[in-house]
Parts: C-alpha cells; structure tokens; sequence
C-alpha cells in the first residue's frame, strides 16, 4: 500500500513543506492529503489521523508517524537506501543537531516571516531576535557546507533531510528579500532549483484557501498570479 | 565522553539526556556550567560556546565529536550503543517514541513557561491557564495510552529515550501539585523510583544558583 502523507495548505504550511519535500527528493511515491489550516471542518480531519491534532501525518499501512523530525527518522529508516541522513557519524550527528535545532527553534523569526509562497517579495522591519535568528540560520548553513558540503550544492554536499528541515527558511528569506552572504545566496539557489521546489510552489500559488492570520497585510492579501510559479 | 549540562535544579534540557544515560548505564562524565541569571555565572555564553556553537546545553562531546540538541543526542547514543536501547525495538514502537518525543521537544510551551522545572521548590499547588491544562491533558493521553498498549511500567514496557523526554515533564506535575489520575501517578511514581531521579535531585537540592526567570514567586524564593 502506497504511503499516504496528510499535509496543510502548501502556501502557508511549513511543517507539511519538510517531509513532503524529503520524500520527493528521494523518490519515494506518497499519495498527499490538503487539508486547509484553520477551517471549520480542519480539526476534525486532522484529529481523525493524529490525537496530537496537527500536520504533517504520515500513514504506512497501520502505522502513523506525526512530527517532522519523526517522519524524516521513519523514511531514513525505511528507505535507507536513499541516505536521508549523511552517511559520516560525525557529518549524521551534525545533521540531527541542526534539524533539531530548527525543529524547536528560531520562533521569532518564523512568526515575524511566515511563510507565504504567494506573498510577492519584500523587506519587513523585523525585531533583533528575529535579525538573531537570521544570523544564527546563516551561519549553520555556512559552517555545515564549508565542513561537509564538498560532494554538492547542500548541507552535507547531497540533498539530506537537513535540508529538508531548512527548505520553508529559504522560502522566508526569499519572500522577506533577506540580505544574506553569497555562500547562503548559493545555498538557497540551490534547494530552489529542486524540480519538487518548483512542483510545491506551483501547487501553493494556485491554492483559493486564504488565512487572515498568516497575511500581514489582511484584509488586504498581497498575491503572486499563479503564472509566476 | 562528556555531557556538558547546566544547573540541575532548573535545567529540564540537561536532565534529559543525562537521566537516559544514567538509568541505561552508559558511562559519561560530567561537565556542569551554571546559567547565569541573576546571581550565577557571567560567563555562561562564553563557557557553553566552548561546546556548542548553538550556545546551549546539554551537549554530547564523544572525542571531536559535539552533538548538541537533546533529540540529536539521542538519535548519537543510540547509534553507538545499539545494545542499550535507547528506542524500542519494534519499528512501530520505535517511530510511536519517536512521535512522543519530538512532540515534547518543540511542544507544551504554557506548560512549560508556566511550571518550570525546579527541585528545590517545596510542592504547592499553582493554578494554570486553560493551554497549560490542555497541555496536561495531552500528557496523561499520551503517556496513558503508551503505558496501556505497552505494558508499563514506563512507557514502551522498559525505560527508553521517550521516557527521558517526559521526565522533566513528570518533575513538573509533581512540583506545581497537579492533578492527576490514578495511571498517570503510578507512570510518575514509576519515574521516581529510578536511581537515576534520585542521584539527580539530591544534587539539585544541594544548588544554591538561583535563576530569577525559573523562580515563579520571585523575588521570593521558595526553598524545600
């Protein structure tokens, strides 16, 4: 049976955007599940899956696997073939720092730079916790591609679950025209020439569902036309 | 190897890692740093960056080797002691611990903010907001409903690394005198009656650094 992955809206749910893009970039077929965020029947359908009530749930057959970090164990376990994590213990124990790192972390940024595919890209005045956050992001993704990068354009050199932690931050820096060094800048071109990048953005900026509280203009809702994707 | 851990009285990120490690008998030394606030360490940024560049604790050095992050840490022993278990066996066990554990590690913030983990602190009850209390709620199902499909006595039948993840969670009941059911006691009770809870407390009770942000009745410190 065909792995299932229940995901948010793809504009706006960065949570869903780390396994949805792990699984693409290793190949491995998943059928998908949109349920819009915050609508009235949402709840239920998520609750339906996942007593923890939130997105991104994967479902194997009888097993469900919620959390991000915990679907990106559950594949790298499953598929090891694919190499989700870098095969060195030292680069793997690195890895698993940094995407813990983004996993519990960097809350203002992520509130004061939702992510928003379809938002068309700007500077935003953005609090010294948020500027902190960006600092400590750059320099995480600089020191794992000057220490482990050699074998291509990402984190650990190949596409890891890392940087499937990472990928909804390249959005943020993009959509908020983040100034960023030329080593990040190189980074981010990179995960955004990812054939699933452009298939996640081309499906989000053709999304109706809006969120009042993820569009910082509202009522106003600042949108890309769905031929920029 | 070395497990660099801040103070043992208020730091629930240190207890983690170091409890799993002491009750699955993996032998470490001890590196404490005190935090800083407001009669502790001043240098606490610069002692910690010395072992991780995130300048938090705990961190895991195992030769040149920094892990850092309480679930990375894990994932790292359990790579290298295969035979302690530090997940369950089973797969389906496994990635259910998994689900639990990043759950606490990025979740249960009003919970968290509201009832920090501080051993010195004498028991008295505290009220909480209704988040805190929902936060509770998904405590007692989640470690409920591990114990009732597994068996007990801890949450996947023997103690593993989803167990280390709740055990602040279980200090944090019992501190602020929630309330709670009959199987979720027996579950905390389980957790006291480690040698391990016990070895860590009593240090903790010897501390005498006070962290004013931990301290929920500052500027009064309340001292078992």
């Amino acid at each position: 049976m065909a792995l299932k992955l229940i995901i948010g809206n793809k504009n706006y749910s960065s949570w869903s955007m780390r396994p949805w893009i792990g699984l693409k970039v290793a190949g491995i077929p998943f059928d998908e599940e949109v349920i819009s965020l915050y609508d009235e029947s949402a709840k239920a359908k998520i609750l339906a899956h996942s007593p923890a009530g939130k997105v991104p749930i994967l479902i194997d057959g009888d097993v469900r696997v919620w959390e991000s970090l915990a679907i990106l164990e559950y594949a790298a376990e499953k598929f090891s073939g694919f190499g989700f994590w870098p095969a060195d213990p030292a680069a793997r124990a690195h890895a698993r720092a940094i995407s813990t790192e983004m996993h519990a972390g960097f809350v203002p940024l992520r509130s004061e730079c939702g992510m928003n595919f379809w938002r068309p890209p700007g500077k935003r005045a953005l609090s010294a916790d948020a500027q902190a956050n960006i600092a400590r992001v750059q320099e995480i993704w600089t020191q794992a591609r000057a220490t482990y990068g050699a074998g291509g354009p990402f984190l650990f050199g190949k596409f890891s679950a890392a940087d499937a932690m990472y990928a909804p931050i390249v959005s943020r820096f993009e959509t908020y025209a983040i100034d960023v060094s030329a080593p990040v800048k190189a980074y981010m071109q990179a995960m955004i020439a990812l054939p699933a990048w452009a298939e996640w953005r081309h499906a989000a900026l053709r999304e109706t569902w809006v969120i009042p509280k993820f569009e910082y203009d509202w009522p106003e809702v600042k949108r890309l036309p769905p031929e920029a994707a | 190897m070395k497990l660099v851990i801040g103070n043992k009285n208020y730091s629930s990120w240190s207890f983690r890692p170091w409890i799993a490690m002491k009750a699955l008998g993996i032998p470490f030394e001890e590196i404490l740093i005190p935090f800083g606030s407001p009669v502790g360490n001043p240098d606490f940024k610069t002692q910690v960056g010395r072992y991780s560049p995130a300048g938090l604790v705990p961190v895991l050095v195992d030769g040149d080797i920094h892990v850092w992050e309480t679930l990375a840490i894990f994932e790292y022993l359990s790579e290298k002691f295969p035979e302690k278990q530090l997940w369950p066996a089973d797969p389906r066990a496994r990635a259910e611990a998994r689900v639990i554990a990043s759950e606490m590690h990025a979740g249960f913030l009003p919970l968290r903010t509201e009832c920090p983990v501080n051993f010195r602190r004498p028991m008295r009850t505290r009220e909480l907001s209704a988040a805190a209390q929902a936060n509770v709620a998904r405590f007692e199902a989640i470690w409920n409903g591990c114990r009732a499909r597994y068996g007990g006595p801890f949450l996947f039948g023997k103690f593993c690394a989803a167990d280390a993840m709740y055990a602040p969670g279980v200090a944090r009941l019992r501190t602020y005198g929630i309330k709670v059911g009959p199987e979720t006691l027996a579950y905390m009770e389980a957790m006291m009656a480690l040698p391990a809870w016990d070895e860590w407390r009593a240090a903790a009770l010897k501390e005498t650094w006070i962290v004013a942000e931990d301290e929920v009745d500052w500027p009064t410190v309340l001292t078992a």
